[in-house]
């Protein structure tokens, strides 16, 4: 059980802002999506959050204890991340990519015995990458890999789970395999999900919340039904998006319309 | 399409074993290869421009160990070249073979670029200088048993990677790419006033043998300084093996599986450098070994850099000693530099395995 809260959180590349003043929480048993154009600052948000850059003001807190304090050893055993362009050597095969999860929890002379082979199966099999497993990365595709890391993320059993567009290379049949592996994980083990998508029918169908960010600021969070509103598409893409609502789910659904951003001839 | 589905699934059913298959094909050759390398230095010690029977040399060493009982049937003169002039010159090959290919391995695992090499960052003009300066100076022996060329060779090797990695240093952070530039552009630096002072020096045979390395007047005290430093040096770079895996992904995600990059980065860097220093001070720069052996076992072996360390230990160790005997046998009396037997035996046999390995993977 895992509660993951921003306060305020400010970050810059050198002196650069790329978002400010964020604040939001997620707590266990919850899918939160990071929603915005390219460029929003959703993958630094992703990146801070797991400790790998610093916020230059505000704090990240995990289980109201700041991440700065938690040795890395520590946090990797609480959170897992898929990178969005996870670059792998090529020439590992992917169940030894996979087994590379199990890192947090061994000590510097153990290797990896029975049980943790066992859940790097497990994993493989959850996403049903066998018939990748013994291949080499550099034979997969872009769609394969990120499949493989997200097994890798699974085998690392962390109670939060921090994802970075991670079905921008899967066909449509594997975005839903995949979205449904991680909101039934969210839902049985109570897990704690955070994750970048521009995609927002897909945000929309699966995440509980959305934090819509526009320029590295929110423009708004809340439902699905609440944030992805024709205003806000319009104010934040700029162009003129029909918004409906999806037939059977009764989510919403954005649908482009052909003509609608400045480029078009009147 | 079903039938299909079912096919696959019998065929790629996950091993039930808990060890890894392929880990089982290595921990096997870690043994063939240990093996390998104790016939390796009998065979090297019996070999020489006095040959000695094998089974001659086997009694020779034996008697030397304790609680052993075998009756001298040789001659001294024959132990003395056995015990004290081609033991000890075995040993030090088979330690800078090892040290240079571990440490080879090391660079290239954290540098995350195929063309590191154990000289890469300024280890070896570092030490040249060292020993130049060395060669120049009045003072022929310092304290120690040690001599005055391989002491300040050792140390400018250290003192030159302290520096370069200062250099490279943007904060709290060391980025590969700076490390390797300033590496590089140091190295330059320290090669030219290499290449200035041993034209200007009445030593310049002496330093151009230095520098093309040599084994030759190899006594039991080198093997004694070095054998401790590049053990230490190889337990400390193989306790971090599974980290240095993990870096073979990038430092960002590195991080988000518990690796602190950089401190990891500060402690294998020192620990290949120091292994690195004791290997080339006393028996100068030799090339080839640190970058090939850990290539040839990759594509043998694999990446795995738990197998991959120790592999690369033993094949080092293995090359250099099988370098020597052949260093000093073919024109013996004469010797032959040994960097150009490294290059010369080891250059075709790589390529021969890059050629085999690129047919096999398309």
């Amino acid at each position: 059980m895992l509660e993951i809260e921003l306060r305020n959180v400010s970050l810059r590349y050198g002196r650069n802002p790329v978002v400010q003043d964020i604040s939001f929480n997620v707590k266990p048993g919850q899918v939160l999506g990071l929603v915005g154009p390219n460029g929003c600052g959703k993958s630094t948000l992703i990146k801070a959050v797991s400790r790998v850059i610093t916020p230059s003001s505000g704090s990240i807190l995990v289980n109201g204890c700041s991440i700065e304090e938690i040795k890395r050893m520590e946090l990797a055993k609480m959170l897992g991340v898929v990178p969005q362009i996870p670059l792998l050597p090529g020439n590992f095969s992917g169940f030894e990519i996979v087994l590379m999860g199990r890192n947090p929890h061994l000590g510097l002379l153990q290797y990896e015995g029975k049980k943790d082979i066992a859940i790097a199966w497990r994993a493989i099999e959850e996403t049903s990458t066998w018939h990748i497993a013994n291949r080499k990365i550099s034979q997969l595709s872009g769609g394969e890999i990120q499949s493989i890391v997200i097994a890798r993320v699974l085998a690392q059993q962390t109670e939060a789970i921090l994802l970075d567009e991670p079905t921008s290379n899967l066909d449509i049949g594997r975005q839903i395999e995949i979205m449904d592996l991680l909101k039934g994980l969210c839902r049985r083990q109570n897990l704690t999900i955070i994750i970048a998508l521009h995609e927002l029918n897909l945000a929309a169908q699966y995440c509980d919340e959305l934090v819509l960010i526009n320029k590295g600021r929110i423009q708004c969070t809340g439902k699905p039904a609440e944030v992805i509103t024709s205003e806000n598409i319009e104010q934040v893409y700029g162009s003129g998006s029909y918004v409906g609502s999806h037939p059977l789910s009764g989510l919403p659904v954005v649908l482009p319309t052909a003509g609608s951003s400045n480029h078009s001839q009147e | 399409m079903l039938s299909q589905q079912t096919e696959a699934s019998v065929m790629e059913e996950p091993p039930k074993a808990w060890l890894y298959p392929k880990w089982r094909k290595r921990i096997a050759a870690v043994i063939a290869l240990l093996f390998v390398l104790l016939l390796v230095i009998l065979f090297a010690t019996s070999t020489g421009s006095v040959e000695i029977p094998f089974g001659t040399t086997v009694s020779i060493l034996l008697s030397k160990l304790p609680f052993t009982d075998i009756t001298p049937n040789w001659e001294d003169g024959i132990e003395m070249i056995v015990w004290s002039v081609r033991l000890p010159r075995v040993l030090l090959a088979g330690l800078v073979g090892a040290a240079l290919a571990l440490a080879g391995a090391t660079y290239q695992g954290l540098f995350r670029n195929p063309l590191a090499d154990p000289y890469l960052i300024g280890v070896a003009q570092g030490a040249a200088l060292g020993a130049v300066i060395g060669f120049m100076l009045p003072v022929s022996a310092a304290g120690a048993g040690i001599g005055i060329v391989p002491l300040l060779a050792f140390v400018g090797a250290l003192l030159s990677v302290t520096i370069v990695y200062m250099l490279a240093r943007v904060g709290k952070m060391v980025p590969v790419s700076t490390l390797i530039l300033a590496g590089v552009a140091l190295g330059a630096l320290m090669g030219a006033i290499v290449s200035y002072l041993a034209i200007r020096s009445d030593m310049l045979r002496g330093i151009m043998f230095w520098l093309s390395g040599s084994f030759s007047m190899i006594e039991w005290s080198e093997v004694q300084i070095v054998f401790p430093i590049v053990v230490i040096g190889s337990v400390v770079i193989m306790l971090f093996s599974r980290p240095l895996n993990i870096m073979q992904l990038d430092e960002e995600q590195a991080q988000q599986l518990g690796i602190s990059v950089e401190k990891m980065k500060l402690i294998l860097l020192a620990a290949a450098t120091m292994i690195t220093a004791a290997a080339v001070s006393f028996v100068g720069i030799i090339g080839f070994v640190g970058i090939i052996t850990p290539h040839a076992v990759r594509l043998i072996w694999g990446p795995d850099y738990r197998f991959l360390l120790p592999l690369s230990l033993i094949s080092g160790a293995i090359f250099l000693i099988l370098a020597d005997v052949l260093a000093r046998t073919l024109i013996a009396p004469s010797e032959i530099p040994i960097g150009i037997i490294t290059a010369l035996c080891g250059a075709p046999f790589f390529l021969y395995l890059l050629r085999s390995r690129i047919k096999a993977s398309y």
